[in-house]
């Protein structure tokens, strides 16, 4: 077996004339943090989008544990072993903490409707080891206190990380989050870095993060890959990108490469 | 918790020895018209929660009620119907074979009818329940209309529009009852299992429950096929309950009647919907006066005004929406603990911490 976790190749995202993505090459190996960065527009959702199947490539594919996934339907994907977060969060609002957590471990349940129904001696050992995992990671994420609470009620930094909780429920090998820190200060996107690379090394995990907060994809990554107009146009160590031109350039302003 | 627990399931016995007395006293000294809206009571509350699962708790609209009612509805006239008054009542054409000369018991009749709606619901839910909801809603309620164009036409399997009398009216009280238990109950466990949670998974968010692994079509098709079962189960028992039918029983107002229940009672609730089956049920009898001369009223029209119990009724219905913008008990349920809660919290007790059913 490879290394290999995640392996996207010659990747065209196309909505009309637009072109979102275009041939993106990237790779992801077991237990590293890699970040994918770029100004606003410039595509990074859209590859998180092609991952997960939200949508299908244009062209090119994408690879997961050296299988093509590519337009599979997302549930498939998160069954083969996917879980993401959103940039603009899409908790299940009206439900609780806890059962938001339990929802993403039913894609592990194995079992008819049926059996779930008449609460069969199986479906009753399952669920209880479904609640003690989501008691594991809520606890983890210091959410267990509030776990009776409707999702939609949390403090904004709240529902990001029961975002991350219910990912990490799924059990995954690659977890995928758009812009875990975003509307987060200072103290609280280093303890988000913190968290993010405990999780790595507690749960044996695979990341792949979109951030704008510089600090957090410094401190972070192992390595970065950075977007402009739906290229790729650098890749490499952090230190490698803090000083790469053409990343400052697409940082500093928009069109003013020929200036 | 444990304590809690045996608490109440010593409360649902004792409850349900209360409803069971309060039926055999109706049954054996109420008036036969009470005995009537009694039994109607019962099925709508199964009309009712069949609709709630899928547009409440799933979220998808559906529009299909009055076929699929009319599905279990001349399953149950056409294998129940006694052989002899089969070639009374098929006149213009005989009835086909084999349910010329087949007669089959009440349940097994339901069931049968139940689970022809289910098979329909599926064959409609394959091309439309991958479509965005309001596709669906415009396809069942096509369907809808299909059905009491087809049953209008097909004379020799349903006598056209002539309909069918002389159904047995087997569905008494308890009939009735004990199938809404069975639905109450059954709902409750599907709602409250690891499939149930999905659905509600799906209501909330579509993107973000198939990103968690829940299959959409699956998920939908589980909820949508249970939901046609019941409906026709409810159309059965509404059957025996008339005793005859024709295709102008199942046009779409009988959607919109149950549509009325659903949403008085809360989407998402099951008890707001078995509430809200007695609310409406009771009160459009109530409200039949108003259809009639109201003699006291001296501009009123002599003959009274056909229909005006549905204006009201629709009235009501407007102010319940506008002050209860969730129906009356919005995804809420009532349960013991929940009672409980409110009792001690009236008496100026702390509330016991509560945290959803799982300890
Ligand atoms: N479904 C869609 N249909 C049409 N255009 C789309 C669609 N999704 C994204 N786009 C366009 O693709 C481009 C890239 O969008 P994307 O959301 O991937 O950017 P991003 O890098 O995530 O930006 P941000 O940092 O603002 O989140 C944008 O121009 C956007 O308008
Ligand atoms: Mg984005």
């Amino acid at each position: 077996m490879s290394n290999r976790v995640l392996e996207v190749k010659h990747a065209t995202m196309r909505f009309g004339g637009l072109v979102a993505v275009n041939d993106l090459n990237m790779h992801i190996d077991k237990q590293e943090i890699v970040a994918l960065i770029g100004p606003n527009g410039a595509g990074k959702t859209t590859a998180f989008n092609m991952i997960t199947g939200v949508y299908k490539p244009t062209s090119g594919q994408v690879l997961l544990d050296d299988r093509i996934i590519t337009g599979m339907r997302p549930d498939r994907i998160a069954h083969a072993g996917i879980a993401r977060t959103f940039q603009n969060i899409r908790l299940f609002k009206a439900l609780t903490v806890l059962d938001n957590v339990m929802i993403a471990q039913h894609l592990r349940l194995g079992m008819t409707w049926v059996s779930s129904v008449l609460r069969t001696p199986k479906y009753r050992k399952t669920e209880a080891e479904m609640y003690n995992r989501a008691k594991e990671l809520l606890e983890y994420m210091g959410l267990w206190e509030v776990r009776g609470e409707i999702a939609s009620s949390l403090p904004y930094g709240m529902q990001r990380k029961l975002e991350i909780a219910r990912a990490l429920a799924t059990k995954p090998s690659l977890l995928l989050l758009d812009e875990p820190a975003a509307g987060m200060n200072p103290a609280e996107s280093a303890e988000l870095t913190a968290l993010i690379r405990g999780i790595r090394d507690q749960f044996h995990l695979t990341v792949l993060l979109i951030e704008h907060h510089m600090d957090v994809v410094m401190d972070i990554s192992d390595r970065i890959y950075v977007l402009n107009y739906g290229g790729l146009i650098a890749e490499g160590m952090p230190a490698e990108i803090q000083s790469n031109d053409e990343v400052i350039r697409a940082y500093l302003g928009g069109d003013d490469d020929e200036a | 918790m444990a304590k809690m627990k045996k608490r109440s399931v010593i409360l649902s016995i004792l409850l349900l020895a209360v409803l069971v007395l309060v039926l055999f006293l109706i049954d054996g000294h109420a008036s036969k018209y009470i005995i009537r809206i009694t039994r109607l009571c019962a099925i709508n509350i199964i009309l009712a929660l069949s609709m709630n699962l899928v547009q409440g708790f799933t979220g998808i609209f559906s529009l299909g009620h009055a076929g699929f009612m009319a599905i279990g509805a001349y399953s149950v006239a056409l294998l129940t119907i006694p052989v002899a008054k089969k070639e009374t009542i098929f006149m213009l054409e005989p009835l086909i074979a084999p349910l010329n000369t087949l007669t089959l018991p009440f349940g097994v009749a339901l069931i049968i009818g139940g689970l022809l709606a289910a098979a329909v619901a599926f064959f409609i839910g394959l091309p439309c329940l991958r479509l965005r909801g309001d596709y669906l809603a415009i396809a069942t309620l096509g369907f809808s209309e299909i059905i009491r164009i087809l049953i209008t036409n097909a004379q020799s399997l349903t006598n056209g529009a002539q309909g069918l009398k002389s159904i047995p009216k087997t569905a008494d009280v308890w009939w009735c009852y004990g199938i809404a238990l069975l639905t109450i109950v059954f709902i409750a466990l599907l709602i409250s299992s690891s499939h149930g949670r999905a659905l509600k998974a799906i209501r909330e968010d579509e993107i973000a429950a198939e990103s968690m692994g829940i299959s959409l079509l699956r998920h939908k098709m589980l909820s949508f096929m249970i939901s046609a079962f019941l409906a026709a189960v409810g159309g059965g028992l509404y059957a025996s309950y008339i005793g005859t039918i024709g295709p102008d029983v199942f046009q779409i107002s009988r959607t919109y009647d149950i549509l009325m229940i659903v949403v008085m009672g809360g989407m998402g609730s099951i008890t707001g919907s078995v509430m809200a089956a007695f609310i409406v049920t009771i009160g459009q009898e109530w409200l039949r006066v108003l259809d009639g001369p109201l003699p006291f009223l001296s501009f009123w029209p002599e003959n009274g005004v056909a229909g005006m119990r549905m204006v009201v009724f629709s009235l009501l219905l407007l102010v319940v929406i506008l002050f209860f913008r969730n129906g009356l008990f919005g995804h809420k349920e009532l349960t013991w603990s929940s009672i409980g809660n409110r009792l001690s919290r009236l008496a100026g007790h702390k509330p016991a911490k509560e945290v959803n059913g799982h300890e």
